[in-house]
């Protein structure tokens, strides 16, 4: 029998949780604050036009930045992309709302016109509108609360309530680290990135789920046992689980993120970062917060006793 | 065996053939025409195999302006018609965007209140008179009007833009409203984009107007100056022509006579091959004949001097209002103007009968006037928008994107998955290779149901697929690391298997339907990509939970069952 992790390890998880707690904290907090200002939006929530182009024959990006001034075209900001090798350039168009269709239209036109001989090839076009655009942003926020409210009942009626809020904690401590990393290496949030972020709540919340299942199993088994052993004891059991299930997909999310191409790398490159933090969080976010919660609760109680 | 394995057995049997014989044509990329019983197959959404992706808006403004006008005049014809009472059209007031209001003026000395009571009487509460000045009536659309075209303009646009795409030729073409005043339309595979582009934002407005001749020529070159000097002047890069001779109009406003405008023959240069505004004309603001009179358009070819041109041909109400037309008019020109381009105006010499006319092209190279005259045909056969729409977002994805990336990530999922087969084999031995063979089986079930339900795949979907493999590596993880905790304990390898099964039987439920809750709400509640996500996740959870669970128990107990005392190799 193969193992990486030997059986009978005991790693004092709950030990380390204060630091883990305050750890996790000031790292959503700086995420959250690398979010809030530096966050780079792509066309599909900012509004604006993009056109990728490649080319046969390479193209300065100064050739082109003259040829569209002479055409009396502005706003438009160019980016190489892509392999060296591919001649490949983004043409990002900044416009008035209503202005935007004709700009863009006149920015491809002149590609096709002026670099007719460098054998141009139009990849792809996006113009969306302002309005478009935030109306996704909206539809994205509403449809993953709504996803949170219904786990939060599914676990508290099948765990307990205790259960219930440590895994949105958790799920969103992840969200905010994965966008915070997304911010902070100036990617592009795009559509991609919102599906991403979407695969990672799910591995995170299956990862907590199995986490939880472990520590219910022995609250029937060993009753009387308090909750801090029981979340370590169910915590060290699960782990040679929890490490081959994320190695094994980090292993091919990565593999992906290096092989797949520019269309699905930024796609796997969320998605491992949202699996190796997605695993602490079952183990330091998710059970670090039922365990207060259960701390809190007794206090009350306690407390009620007391003055009544 | 047990005699419940068996029926286990065949069910896992008849599952994965029916599985095989769906994707066959998604495989092997079968056509229309492959001879093969089922047709249905997996579609390769816009972003990974090219295509053209659109939100159109409505104008809603400009719908209510033109509807409104429409009535003006057909409140004149009906004054004529029943009272014999002369009036001409006053001007427009479209100061309130979502309730402009037109004049009607009635002769000096007619009968207002007559008038006013046949209107009533003959259009009801479609129109409501906002205010009247001596013999001068204002009419606006009541809302019950204004709400019928709110909710019937998506659905009449789409009628029309599904016509034309059908016309225009391209498979599955998909187009749905959103919200009352989005169209979304969708061409997968699209090559010829521009021409998609332009039949589709075509309003194909087909009118004819009397051309005012009473104002001399040099008074119109004169206004034309004066536009020039105020800094009017066509660009095409910057404004569309529509928005260009509305500008005009706005600007001659005071000077123009009342219900009259100015409307441009748009020339296209040989030369360089730009739109040019050519000879300006002073037309009548509201339409004689529109294009919802037209029975039929075609393109005929003119012998003689052997160029193209349209025919149209009338409905038989419109045909008898042309002949009207053209009975009262003779001696005047006629303007045909299509989406406010004058096309050709020429002189009625007499009462034309029978409901034909021509719109002429001119020459400029036979293919390419051609072509013109046979997207006009086309446009006009399957009816006008029923309002101006503008493009809100539109998004091209060029085909060979598509297919780079498609490959791409094709081989990059290969190398990972057998990355991920070799680490199965080493470190479940035997049952590694159990578990390989549930991976492939779950994602042969998965695209046999995105088959089935002739779903499109998409980059957000593929990612669906990808957390969906990912909990079934998981489940098999889980389950087995049980059944290696039941091994430590040192019971008989059997009860091993089984107890590890047991085991995990809660944990693995429950972590699906917990996902699959997630997967509803984003169902329900998201949009566009988010949705393809979600099915994908949707019928990924359903499967990985039988696969993963029931098909490896399957195997498990028919490995321990082989022979009597089985070794465990895990």
């Amino acid at each position: 029998m193969f193992t990486i992790i030997k059986p009978g390890t005991k790693i004092d998880f709950v030990g380390k949780m204060r630091m883990a707690a305050i750890a996790s904290v000031i790292t959503v907090i700086i995420c959250a604050i690398l979010v809030v200002t530096k966050m780079n939006y792509g066309v599909d929530f900012r509004g604006g036009a993009e056109i990728e182009v490649k080319t046969k024959q390479r193209l300065s990006l100064d050739e082109i930045r003259q040829s569209l001034e002479k055409s009396g075209l502005k706003g438009v900001t160019l980016q190489t992309i892509g392999d060296e090798a591919e001649n490949e350039v983004l043409l990002k168009v900044q416009a008035d709302p209503h202005e935007l269709n004709v700009v863009a239209a006149g920015v491809e036109k002149t590609m096709r016109t002026d670099f007719a001989n460098a054998g141009v090839e139009i990849r792809k076009v996006d113009v969306v509108g302002a309005k478009a655009g935030k109306q996704l942003r909206v539809s994205a926020f509403l449809a993953m609360c709504w996803a949170f409210i219904s786990v939060m009942i599914y676990l508290g009626l099948r765990f307990d309530f205790r259960y219930a809020p440590g895994v949105v904690v958790s799920l969103v401590h992840d969200t905010a680290i994965v966008l915070g990393i997304y911010a902070l290496f100036g990617f592009e949030f795009s559509l991609q990135t919102v599906a991403a972020i979407l695969a990672v709540i799910g591995y995170s919340l299956n990862d907590t789920v199995i986490v939880y299942d472990r520590v219910r199993e022995h609250e029937h088994k060993y009753p009387g046992v308090d909750l801090l052993t029981l979340i370590n004891n169910a915590t060290n059991e699960t782990l040679s689980r929890t490490i081959v299930t994320s190695g094994a997909t980090l292993m091919v999310t990565v593999l992906m993120y290096l092989l797949g191409g520019g269309a699905i790398k930024d796609f796997f490159f969320a998605f491992s970062v949202g699996i190796v933090f997605g695993t602490y969080s079952s183990i330091y976010v998710a059970s670090a917060f039922t365990y207060e919660l259960d701390v809190f609760q007794k206090w009350r109680k306690a407390r009620a006793k007391q003055t009544a | 065996m047990k005699r419940s394995w068996w029926y286990q057995f065949i069910f896992f049997l008849v599952v994965t053939i029916v599985s095989i014989v769906t994707i066959i044509p998604t495989v092997f990329n079968h056509t229309e025409e492959t001879k093969y019983p089922i047709k249905s197959k997996v579609a390769l959404g816009l972003d990974l195999q090219g295509g053209l992706y659109m939100i159109l808006g409505i104008d809603f403004p400009k719908a209510y302006r033109d509807e409104i006008t429409a009535y003006a005049r057909k409140i004149e014809y009906h004054l004529k018609d029943t009272n014999n009472m002369v009036t001409t059209l006053g001007s427009l007031d479209p100061s309130d965007i979502t309730d402009p209001k037109h004049e009607v003026i009635l002769a000096a000395g007619s009968d207002v209140a007559k008038a006013k009571e046949s209107i009533k009487e003959y259009f009801g509460t479609l129109i409501r008179l906002t205010s009247e000045k001596g013999n001068v009536l204002q009419y606006g659309l009541s809302a019950q009007v204004r709400t019928q075209l709110e909710e019937q303009s998506s659905a009449k646009a789409i009628e029309v833009i599904r016509n034309r795409i059908d016309e225009f030729g391209v498979t599955e073409p998909e187009i749905l409203s959103q919200g009352k005043d989005r169209v979304i339309v969708q061409l997968p595979g699209v090559k010829d984009i521009e021409r998609a582009k332009e039949l589709i934002g075509r309003t194909a407005k087909l009118e004819f107007k009397i051309v005012n001749d009473t104002i001399p020529g040099a008074q119109i070159a004169q206004w034309m100056t004066k536009v020039k000097d105020a800094g009017i002047v066509f660009d095409q890069t910057k404004e569309t022509y529509s928005k260009f001779v509305g500008r005009v109009n706005d600007a001659l406003k005071a000077e123009l006579p009342v219900a009259y405008q100015i409307a441009f023959q748009k020339t296209v240069s040989k030369v360089t091959n730009k739109v040019e505004v050519g000879a300006p004309y002073l037309v009548e603001a509201a339409p004689r004949l529109t294009g919802d009179d037209l029975q039929d358009a075609r393109v005929q070819i003119d012998q003689q001097k052997n160029e193209p041109y349209v025919s149209l041909e009338f409905k038989s109400s419109g045909a008898k209002r042309f002949e009207e037309v053209t009975g009262s008019n003779i001696g005047k020109r006629m303007a045909v103007i299509l989406d406010g381009n004058v096309y050709t105006a020429p002189t009625i010499q007499a009462k034309i009968g029978g409901g034909r006319a021509q719109i002429t092209l001119g020459s400029g190279g036979f293919n390419k006037v051609m072509a013109e005259a046979r997207d006009i045909a086309l446009v006009l056969r399957a009816g006008a928008l029923p309002v101006q729409l503008d493009f809100l977002e539109q998004r091209v994805v060029g085909p060979s994107l598509g297919s780079d990336s498609v490959h791409k990530a094709v081989v990059a999922s290969i190398i990972a998955c057998s990355v991920l087969f070799v680490f199965c084999i080493f470190y479940y031995r035997f049952s590694g290779v159990i578990a390989i063979a549930t991976l492939v089986l779950n994602v042969l079930f998965l695209i046999a149901c995105l088959a089935g339900f002739e779903a499109t795949l998409t980059l957000p979907g593929i990612a669906g697929i990808a957390l969906t493999v990912g909990m079934a590596v998981d489940v098999n993880i889980i389950i087995y690391e049980r059944i290696r905790e039941e091994v430590r304990r040192g019971a008989n390898f059997y009860k091993c298997v089984e107890a590890g099964f047991a085991g995990s039987y809660w944990t693995v439920i429950d972590a699906h339907i917990t996902q699959a809750m997630a997967g509803f709400c984003l169902l329900h509640f998201g949009t566009g990509p988010i949705r393809g996500f979600a099915v994908t996740l949707l019928i990924g959870i359903a499967i990985t939970v039988y696969t993963s669970y029931f098909v490896n128990k399957l195997f498990f107990e028919f490995y321990m069952d082989k022979v009597e005392g089985q070794d465990l190799s895990i």
